[in-house]
């Protein structure tokens, strides 16, 4: 799920910074910090929407550099268990299938895929099968969030199709 | 020895559930975003950052995803369906899940959120489906 929220960010500048140019900097070293991060408190924050303060600086004692607290709202991405959401599926091998919801890797395993849908290895791309569906690399599927987990810089999820409504997407 | 009783820990992950919409103390009354209002927003910040030199990977994955899977083709009918939700009393989490959704009956959508339940009549979660449902066919 997309959330907007509001943030705050410390942001330490090296007296050299401290010029005319300072609050440029802080913008500067904001965006830089905060691209490509991920948190298991907040999700992957995607962009930086609006910068709402900067506080004013604190030298810090002794060494001189300034500190500063930013408070910025951000788009951010967090998935939850149970929750349900479209992804396009990426790899497909006789374990299961990995899809991706944005920057969101989900993993559905070979045994929560129903029953009826079987690996075909043989296929060009390899696919699971059913009567009337069909799950291959670039499908559009429907996934519920069964578990995620966070590491340092990444969120794994794990999901299900095998419960009514979900699955591939015509 | 005695409990550390200053430590509060947040709460591990496994009690966070959309199903019951326990979203943790950080996003349960965070506002949430339909996929196309998020697509309008990175749009507009991807035209003033085409030329820097690296945008993020977490960006254009999520713009990707988000031009794929976006149903709502311009703003005013964004605004619409924010208007057509608004007035129920369902959490910002399953208003977002249903514009996100697109389910065509009432059944599909209390199955794919169940935190809706009773808080909204089975014909009145079919007559806003249907209302949503003809926005996104009739936008411009």
């Amino acid at each position: 799920m997309f959330f907007h929220k509001k943030l705050t960010h410390t942001i330490t500048l090296h007296p050299s910074f401290l010029g005319p140019r300072m609050r440029e900097f802080v913008t500067q070293r904001l965006y830089e910090d905060v691209k490509d991060s991920c948190s298991g408190r907040y999700g992957y924050i995607v962009a930086v929407v609006a910068i709402l303060e900067i506080k004013m600086g604190k030298i810090i004692p002794g060494i001189g550099s300034a500190e500063f607290d930013v408070q910025y709202s951000a788009i951010l991405f967090r998935p939850f268990k149970n929750e349900v959401m479209d992804a396009v599926v990426s790899t497909v091998n006789h374990m299961g299938f990995f899809a991706k919801a944005g920057p969101l890797e989900i993993f559905v395993s070979q045994v929560l895929i129903p029953a009826d849908m079987k690996f075909n290895p043989h296929s060009n791309p390899p696919s699971y099968q059913s009567e009337e569906q069909k799950i291959e690399v670039g499908t559009l599927v429907r996934v519920k969030i069964s578990g995620a987990r966070v590491d340092a810089t990444a969120i794994f999820a794990i999901g299900t199709i095998k419960e009514d409504y979900l699955g591939v997407i015509e | 020895m005695s409990k550390n009783k200053g430590l509060s820990r947040p709460p591990p992950e496994e009690s966070l559930d959309a199903a019951k919409l326990e979203l943790g103390e950080e996003f349960q009354d965070a506002e949430c975003l339909l996929i196309s209002e998020v697509k309008v927003l990175l749009e507009a910040q991807y035209d003033g950052r085409k030329d820097d030199k690296e945008i993020s990977s977490v960006f254009m994955k999520t713009l990707e995803y988000v031009q794929k899977f976006s149903r709502y083709t311009n703003r005013d009918t964004i605004k619409e369906v924010r208007a057509l939700l608004k007035p129920t009393n369902l959490e910002p989490f399953e208003c977002a899940q249903l514009g996100n959704l697109c389910c065509s009956e009432y059944e599909e959508a209390k199955s794919l959120i169940p935190s809706i339940g009773d808080k909204i009549s089975d014909e009145d979660l079919d007559s806003l489906l249907k209302q949503m449902d003809s926005l996104k066919k009739y936008q411009g």
